[in-house]
């Protein structure tokens, strides 16, 4: 039985090789763990459910990357509220109403004069267009008024001062001639010459009304993709942009309105887009006035922006989420409980290993296993991303999917090692408490997903997506760029709210500082419950 | 062989709630095969489970070459154990079983399956150690246990009921590999509900009832102080009333009981001077004898002597 005489096939005697001892123990308990790991049923379901879900995300990617990327409305002024023909983009131009068929480009545009206001004296005298809003009394010569009459026979009420509950058609247009000449109106538009007496508390506006002209109506298409994006990334200035469609210069409305709108990014310039860069010169912020380069073509966009989103939406939900929390419910939990329940820890306990140790070997075990599928898995997904993407530098893809890998690694490692504590701990409510766990790590997720900074920060989870978000800006550093730019410009990618750049840098900015952050508060959910499942492991008696 | 002794137990007890699993036993072991027995939950177990570190002593301590198994693993690396459980990883081949609980030794892989190799031939399994472990039957079964806890040549052997399930062939196997080791100057511990195994291994007995250590000693010491207590032997014969008649006046015969007209039973105080008369008085009969049975030679019996109550 004696075997120190053994040597190996290089003539060395065993115990001298360069292998110590403990790597010896380290590797049959790691392959005895695979070994079981792959015959355990749960695993192949585990793993195949997750390749399925893979598979259908792959398959809608490859679905959105064939049909292409239609154009889409994004400033949505291609519709046509009021059904007169005119597109809501073509009324905007003309300043006309598209709640209001009776108002139309070309159809005479009501242009105030003056007002009789809320507080102020209530009647004037004149020949006007008048707009009366409430219960009014007008005497004099009337043009272009629609009779509402009573129902019946019912008189003229005689009624002004009261409130206008009291009237019989509450806020609904109406007028009639009173006994004595004079009209009672309300919320009525006409001409006329005379005096108009508003209700206390009511107002009314009077004024001229433009000569009508014809204005033939625009398609609806005509206002897809009408604005572009006008920036040159070769000009310093901040200013750019272009208003392509003249809805915010206004450049051929009948009138110049009052332009609130003109410089909603207050750089003192109307009608511009205000692109700021980062001291490494790469954009940062983009502030467009309002309805300047709103409506891009999205072809243009959409393709690279989506082929993103749709990495990072599978890195985080898919790979960190799903995959990253479920492999472990199945596969770590019992690494050691199993053992104990099956009765056939004893055989490896009966051996000169220390339990804590044991504990790390199984883990690596169950690391190297689930890790490998994982990454097998991400660079599965980068070759199809990677040939079917959008034209450009698609070997950047290769550094996010081996990054979301990496993540997701490290997120296996923290729950198994959180899971396999719990199995210690109660192992007979621990599957239990793993999955209110599991539920809860689900939950800061979400949260993450939703921008929440400071309440997650307690989970895996929130680590391992921000750790995907600063990998995302290392690989592509104009995600910023197109973050902003899917806000800006109405593109509906789904960027800027799957991505957002990395919270946790203390102000650095630097995302290289926000994954060695992650690392750290990563290792540290590693190895925290180990060293609690160690020492409760240790005083464990195993009948 | 080390100074300090392979087991040594001082005032070792074990309480499980209310229930005493071990009390205050005291215990010292080195070389040699030692049986423990008892019957089923008189300890044996738990003290095995003691030893292996599995629990830890309410009271006392235990000692495995000099050191805690409880607070270390180190006395393991000159230990195999042989658990009473049933279960194993079915799913491996024996070789397979045995050069991985051999690599937790720290050999590397090759001299594990060298060893692992070596170790099932020790236990004839040399022509199955390429057969999944779930398809062999329970001697096999119980022989790679064995290989796994000879693996790495231990000077100290421990086997809970190693025997129990077996078959003969496999008995017999089992029993040849612990005369082996003993006969090898190595310290093997076994335990079992069946004096008839343990007489086939070896004479020096340790013996529990109720967690308590009741007997330890050699055997047949033990059993001659028994011998000396009546003791009934069952003859089947073709004329009871005939046999008996040759009996009733002898020495050690005290009592003679019908049981049927072919079978008798013969009280003595005096067990091996009973068999030794009995050839003698069965020829001189001339009475055709189908069975002799000494239904009072088992471990109730030795208990129920030692114990005190019968």
């Amino acid at each position: 039985m004696s075997g120190s005489d053994i040597n190996d096939s290089e003539g060395r005697r065993l115990s001298t090789t360069v292998w110590t001892a403990l790597d010896r123990k380290a590797g049959a308990v790691i392959e005895l763990t695979i070994k079981q790991l792959r015959n355990k049923t749960s695993t192949w379901t585990v793993f195949g459910v997750s390749t399925l879900l893979l598979l259908l995300l792959s398959a809608f990617y490859v679905d959105s990357v064939r049909d292409g990327f239609e154009s889409i409305d994004n400033d949505g002024d291609s519709v046509d509220y009021d059904g007169d023909g005119y597109p809501l983009g073509q009324e905007r131009k003309y300043g006309s109403s598209d709640f209001n068929p009776d108002e139309y480009p070309g159809s005479g545009l009501f242009i105030p004069e003056g007002e009789i206001y809320y507080n102020g004296p209530r009647s004037h005298t004149g020949n006007h267009s008048w707009d009366a809003d409430g219960p009014s009394l007008f005497s004099g010569s009337w043009d272009n008024i629609l009779d509402y009459y009573p129902e019946g026979d019912e008189p003229c009420p005689e009624i002004i001062d009261e409130l206008l509950e009291n009237t019989p058609y509450g806020w609904s247009p109406y007028s009639c001639v009173m006994a004595n000449g004079d009209r009672y109106l309300q919320f009525l538009r006409f001409d006329g010459n005379g005096t108009l007496t508003v209700a206390q508390g009511w107002y009314a506006i009077f004024g001229v009304v433009t000569e009508r002209f014809q204005v033939l109506p625009d398609p609806p298409e005509a206002y897809i993709d009408e604005d572009g994006i006008d920036w040159d990334p070769n000009n310093p200035s901040s200013s750019q942009g272009f208003d392509d469609d003249g809805d915010c210069t206004r450049s051929e409305y009948p009138e110049q309105v009052a332009a609130d709108n003109d410089d909603s990014n207050r750089n003192r310039i109307p009608c511009d887009v205000l692109w700021t860069r980062g001291a490494d010169g790469s954009v940062i912020q983009i502030q467009p006035d309002m309805l300047v380069d709103e409506d891009p073509v999205d072809s243009e966009l959409m393709g690279e922006s989506s082929h993103r989103s749709f990495i990072i939406i599978t890195g985080k939900i898919a790979f960190a989420m799903i995959i990253g929390i479920f492999l472990p419910l199945f596969l770590a939990l019992g690494l050691i409980r199993d053992e104990s329940e099956n009765g056939t820890l004893h055989y490896l306990l009966s051996k000169p290993i220390h339990r804590g140790e044991f504990i790390v070997y199984r883990l690596s075990g169950y690391l190297i296993f689930a890790g490998g599928f994982v990454l097998l898995m991400s660079l599965l997904m980068a070759l199809v991303t990677v040939f079917l993407g959008p034209e450009g530098n698609r070997l950047a893809d290769f550094n996010v999917w081996f990054g979301i890998g990496a993540v997701t690694v490290l997120s296996l490692a923290a729950y198994g090692s959180i899971f396999n504590a719990m199995g210690l701990m109660s192992p007979k409510y621990g599957v239990y408490l793993a999955l209110i766990y599991g539920v809860y790590e689900f939950a800061m997720a979400v949260m993450t997903l939703f921008g929440a900074e400071l309440v997650p920060v307690i989970s895996v989870s929130h680590w391992s997506l921000q750790m995907i978000d600063a990998v995302v800006l290392v690989a592509w550093p104009d995600t910023i760029m197109l973050s902003q730019m899917s806000t800006a410009f109405n593109i509906d990618s789904g960027l800027s709210f799957f991505w957002r750049p990395p919270l946790h840098t203390f102000g650095t900015g630097s995302p290289a500082f926000a994954i060695g952050l992650s690392i750290t508060v990563l290792l540290a959910f590693i190895s925290l419950p180990i060293l609690v499942g160690q020492s409760i492991f240790k005083r464990r008696e195993i009948d | 062989m080390n100074s300090t002794p392979a087991i040594a137990l001082d005032h070792v007890s074990k309480w499980y709630g209310q229930v005493i699993g071990v009390n205050d036993v005291s215990l010292a072991i080195d070389g040699g095969v030692t049986g423990i027995l008892g019957m089923n939950g008189a300890g044996k177990s738990t003290l095995f489970k003691l030893l292996m570190g599995r629990l830890r002593p309410s009271n006392g301590s235990v000692k495995l070459f000099g050191t805690d198994p409880w607070e270390t693993t180190s006395p393991y690396r000159r230990v195999g154990y042989v658990s009473e459980s049933e279960k194993m990883y079915d799913w491996m081949t024996s070789l397979d079983f045995v050069s991985t609980l051999a690599r937790l030794h720290g050999m590397t892989r090759y001299e594990a399956e060298k060893r692992a190799e070596q170790a099932l031939s020790f236990v004839d399994l040399e022509g199955v150690l390429n057969k999944e472990i779930g398809k062999y039957s329970k001697g096999m079964r119980q022989r790679v246990k064995i290989a796994a806890a000879l693996v790495h040549d231990p000077d100290l052997l421990i086997l809970d009921e190693p025997l129990h399930g077996c078959d003969p062939l496999a008995r017999t196997s089992i029993m040849n590999v612990i005369r082996e080791m003993g006969s090898k100057g190595k310290t093997v511990l076994v335990s079992s509900h069946i004096l008839e195994e343990i007489e086939r291994i070896t004479e020096q007995i340790v013996i529990l009832h109720s967690g308590k250590l009741v007997a330890l000693g050699n055997l047949h010491a033990i059993r001659a102080m028994l011998d000396k207590h009546p003791h009934r032997i069952l003859i089947r014969c073709a004329d009871s009333r005939a046999l008996a008649s040759t009996f009733i006046d002898q020495q050690p015969v005290y009592g003679v009981r019908f049981i049927d007209s072919e079978s008798l039973e013969i009280m003595t105080k005096d067990l091996s001077e009973a068999h030794q008369l009995l050839p003698t008085l069965i020829l001189k009969s001339g009475i055709q004898i189908y069975s002799i049975e000494n239904p009072d030679d088992n471990l109730e019996s030795l208990l129920a002597y030692l114990v005190g109550d019968a």
